[in-house]
């Protein structure tokens, strides 16, 4: 038997198993749960080379799997951060109801996600999304909770997507005659021009709402914040990356044969620049982490695809590098978020505060991912920034990078509000109980964060594997031409070297840190958060000197115009006007048998009429 | 010449002549400040006093290990930008991390330093020092937009993103920048305003308002770095905007001529005007020098 058969094989066997052994053994269950994540990821990097493919018939239709390069990229996201919250999630459910059926949804969507990956048919594409977008809906309403209000929404959309695609599909066999991705492409140059738009913007629904492009966002944030905080690490981290796979894919192998393509491009990009914007806007008015990360997850993903769209060797190659990076701070950020909340029980920021020194090491994979986010040096974050804007510069979209620069400059708004709003700020008595998280939910978050900070020198490590899997569809190599190890240049031969930039960051801070320490930090004392000087005065134990409730307040004034339109009112609005529709129909059908048997016998009189020619 | 104790010197005697440079600034738009009040106001070096002073204490509390850290991060950023921004024409000064990074790369090695200093102000859980910083993050929202489209103007202009290459050009050309690209000049300077947090845009510090913000609860040490790290960063800044649009220096003496002109704008500005609300400087930003940074983009891509 192949080993690609067995990855699978092992995925759908270990999500059955690791529900049913939760009726035996807990920690059992917890083991056969890790072993079915794990295994196969151990499976897969060690037997499965790129180009490796399996085939088979399933009702009469050939099916056919293999892993790309491209597809490897993101491999790595499913696989790497599927087996790091993996791990997360045995600390994070522990003590919780419904283990078996998280266990099941989780392996069963890192399964549809490689699946997603391995496809070369359109089929096979099409039922791993679905098992996919099902597992994910069946975890978004896990807690029960907003079903109708999230989870219905989150439905709809992915109905929507699935739908779009399942048309695109069919259009597609119509035109090659079999479901195969590869024919899909050589044929697509001599389609009509109506198909070759057709396809393209069918598919890129589909993609879209996974990548909760806008205006196909609005499902996001609230399915984000309504899963379990350790399946959102996945979620908003790999899942919504299958979103910007299909939709490198369809760009770069379908629109930019399009003489048309540079239009549609443009268009996505701008898309991608204003979900940024708008998204960042959203974020920094939550009081809530998980929404305001939710929005954030928007925004940043409008940067990715931006990137992608904007379709130069440099933006591509920032697109797909940040969409690595956004997979490894955001889900620390949501596991973060998953600590708090399991730590204290809210995830509000005008509730928890001062967490700093009961969590530190939370703390700490907080403050690198965020640093992360924003996009500073020296962390894995900036190097994706820098690309993205050079490449945005060096293509000429001047209008859109100062777009993009603003959301990335407001981007560090809600970075603060982030870690203020928990760990910072007044200790209160309140949360004095607070202990750290435990050490498997911990351990991961930290991987992750050192992770981020040494792709932020060494980003070469990353852009080899993207730069083989972009020479797979069809760029030439960027090595040396756009970066080394750990050099990053653009177009016009100017570069960022990071490795004296950061030693020169680490010996700066070093003497620094040794300078207020020598003489400064040895011969104080800590005091607590009330000794402190307010007009003169120490303020007393019970005085309430917390500052969370209309953080931004000021900022949040000079940008109202622009969130004074939500695109979700405009939705409900439709959805209304639905109602109204469907309220109508209810009064022709009242459920009365007199009023059907008037309609009957009107329709007979009316026939009879016709065919006595009474209206001539 | 290229060796790790060559560079370490050049680290060390930019980060001096930038010290002083700032520190002395500072004392004289104390001093210009009180005689445009129509006060005696303290001699040019009182900033040295105060440094000296502040150094010279010894602290007794503290707030936590972020709280500790933020002086040093600040010191980050500052440091880094002096490090990047040549000080000198044509390479007559160390050139430290010149040929490391770009102007994008300074744009956000320059808000390092204001996270940084941000966390560590947040940790003292003084209320004042949190609103002082989300009215600073706010500002900083307002003025990078004409800000970055300056700097974009420039950049298309010239098909460079490398500040050095920029000085190139200016000296090839013989004339300054602030002549061939007016627009991106005028916007850069309008985005100075805040950027040098002098009134009308005092808002972070605020001082009888927000008593003086997220520098409020450090003393001693602490605030010693963070005043040295304040003149640092205005030397850097100041001597980066003579870079781009002043045609640099040729030796010292120029450098602080020129930096002393640009840096009297916001000064002079601010003694005459009263403090804005937070909500009113950003949409001053997103007024006029917007308009001023479209313009710039619109003058580089057409002409």
């Amino acid at each position: 038997m192949d080993i690609i058969y067995l990855i699978f094989l092992i995925f759908l066997a270990g999500a059955i198993i690791s529900w049913l052994a939760g009726k035996v053994n807990h920690v059992l269950q917890d083991i056969l749960f890790l072993a079915s994540v794990i295994v196969p990821s151990v499976l897969f990097y060690m037997n499965v080379s790129v180009g490796q493919e399996v085939h088979f018939q399933a009702a009469g239709i050939d099916l056919s799997w293999g892993i790309t390069a491209f597809g490897w990229i993101f491999s790595l996201i499913v696989l790497g951060l599927g087996s790091l919250a993996a791990i997360y999630s045995v600390g994070f459910m522990k003590g919780k109801e419904r283990r078996g059926y998280f266990y099941f949804n989780y392996v069963l969507s890192i399964m549809a996600m490689l699946g997603i990956l391995f496809s070369r048919d359109l089929v096979s594409f099409f039922i791993f999304w679905e098992i996919m977008t099902w597992s994910s809906y069946l975890m978004v309403i896990y807690n029960g909770q907003h079903t109708q209000s999230i989870g219905i929404k989150y439905f709809i959309f992915s109905a929507i997507g699935a739908y779009a695609m399942l048309t695109a599909i069919v259009v597609a066999h119509s035109v090659t005659g079999n479901f195969m991705i590869a024919d899909l492409i050589t044929a697509y140059p001599v389609l009509s021009f109506n198909l070759q738009l057709l396809i393209p913007i069918l598919l890129l629904v589909g993609f879209g709402v996974k990548a909760a492009l806008m205006p196909l966002h609005v499902w996001a944030p609230g399915a984000y914040s309504n899963s379990p905080m350790a399946y959102t690490s996945v979620f908003s981290g790999a899942l919504s990356k299958m979103g910007v796979y299909g939709l490198t894919i369809v760009m770069l192998s379908m629109i930019s044969h399009l003489p048309e393509g540079f239009w549609f491009r443009e268009v996505l990009a701008w898309m991608g620049a204003i979900t940024a914007a708008v998204g960042t806007l959203w974020a920094i008015k939550q009081d809530d982490a998980k929404k305001l990360l939710a929005y954030s997850s928007v925004a940043q993903l409008g940067y990715i695809v931006t990137g992608i769209a904007v379709g130069t060797e440099l933006s591509i190659l920032a697109g797909l590098f940040l969409a690595v990076m956004h997979a490894i701070f955001k889900s620390t950020l949501f596991m973060a978020v998953g600590a708090i909340e399991r730590q204290t029980g809210t995830t509000n920021f005008t509730e928890v505060t001062g967490l700093i020194r009961k969590m530190p090491w939370t703390f700490l994979a907080s403050l690198m991912s965020i640093i992360a986010l924003a996009g500073i040096p020296p962390l894995g974050g900036f190097v994706g920034k820098w690309m993205l804007y050079e490449s945005l510069i060096t293509s000429d979209h001047f209008i859109m990078i100062v777009m993009v620069f603003f959301s990335s400059t407001a981007a560090f708004l809600y970075c603060y509000k982030f870690l203020f709003g928990f760990f910072l700020g007044q200790e209160e008595r309140e949360w004095a109980h607070v202990k750290e998280a435990p050490a498997i939910m911990v351990v991961p978050m930290v991987i992750l964060a050192g992770l981020s900070f040494v792709l932020g020198t060494f980003p070469g490590i990353l852009l080899k594997p993207i730069d083989a899997g972009m020479q797979a569809l069809g760029f030439a190599s960027t090595y040396q031409h756009l970066w080394d190890t750990s050099i990053i240049l653009n177009g016009w031969g100017n570069q960022v070297v990071l490795q004296p930039i950061l030693y020169a960051i680490l010996g700066i801070f070093v003497i620094f840190v040794v300078f207020l320490t020598l003489k400064g930090y040895k011969n104080t004392r800590y005091v607590t958060t009330k000794d402190i000087s307010s007009s003169g005065e120490v303020p007393k134990e019970h005085e309430n000197l917390t500052f969370s409730v209309n953080f931004f307040q000021p900022f949040m004034r000079a940008v109202e115009p622009a969130m004074r339109r939500q695109i979700d009112r405009y939705y409900n609005g439709f959805a209304n006007g639905l109602e109204a529709l469907f309220d109508f129909t209810r009064k022709i059908y009242t459920g009365n048998g007199q009023t059907y048997a008037i309609y009957v016998i009107l329709f007979l009189i009316i026939m009879l009429l016709i065919k006595n020619n009474i209206f001539g | 010449m290229d060796s790790i104790w060559y560079k370490i010197l050049g680290a060390v005697v930019s980060f001096i002549v930038a010290f002083i440079v700032g520190m002395t600034y500072m004392g004289l738009s104390r001093k210009i400040t009180a005689r445009v009040q129509n006060r005696k106001g303290p001699p040019f070096y009182q900033n040295f006093i105060d440094a000296m002073k502040l150094y010279s204490k010894s602290t007794a509390i503290h707030h936590g290990v972020m709280q500790h850290f933020g002086p040093a991060f600040i010191m980050v950023s500052s440091v880094m930008t002096l490090m990047i921004v040549p000080v000198l024409n044509d390479g007559r000064w160390f050139p430290n991390l010149n040929f490391q990074g770009d102007l994008i790369f300074l744009l956000y090695i320059m808000v390092f330093g204001p996270l940084g200093m941000a966390l560590g102000a947040g940790q003292t859980g003084n209320p004042n020092s949190a609103i002082g910083v989300t009215r600073g993050l706010s500002q900083m929202v307002g003025f990078e937009i004409p800000w970055v489209m300056a700097l974009v103007a420039l950049m298309v202009q010239f098909r460079t993103t490398s500040i050095v290459d920029l000085m190139d050009v200016q000296a090839q050309s013989g004339t300054w920048l602030m002549f061939t690209s007016p627009f991106a000049f005028i916007a850069a300077i309008l985005a100075m305003l805040g950027m040098f947090r002098y009134s009308p845009f005092d808002i972070v510090g605020a001082p009888t308002e927000l008593a003086s913000g997220p520098m409020s609860e450090n003393g001693g040490k602490y605030l010693f770095t963070m005043m040295s790290s304040g003149s640092v960063f205005a030397f850097a800044k100041l001597t980066l905007y003579v870079d781009l649009f002043m045609g640099g220096a040729d030796n010292l003496i120029v450098l602080v001529l020129k930096t002393f002109a640009i840096y009297l704008i916001p000064m002079l500005y601010g003694v005459v005007s009263p403090r804005y609300r937070t909500e009113q400087a950003i949409r001053y930003f997103w007024g006029w020098p917007t308009f001023f940074g479209l313009m710039a983009i619109l003058y580089a891509v057409f002409f």
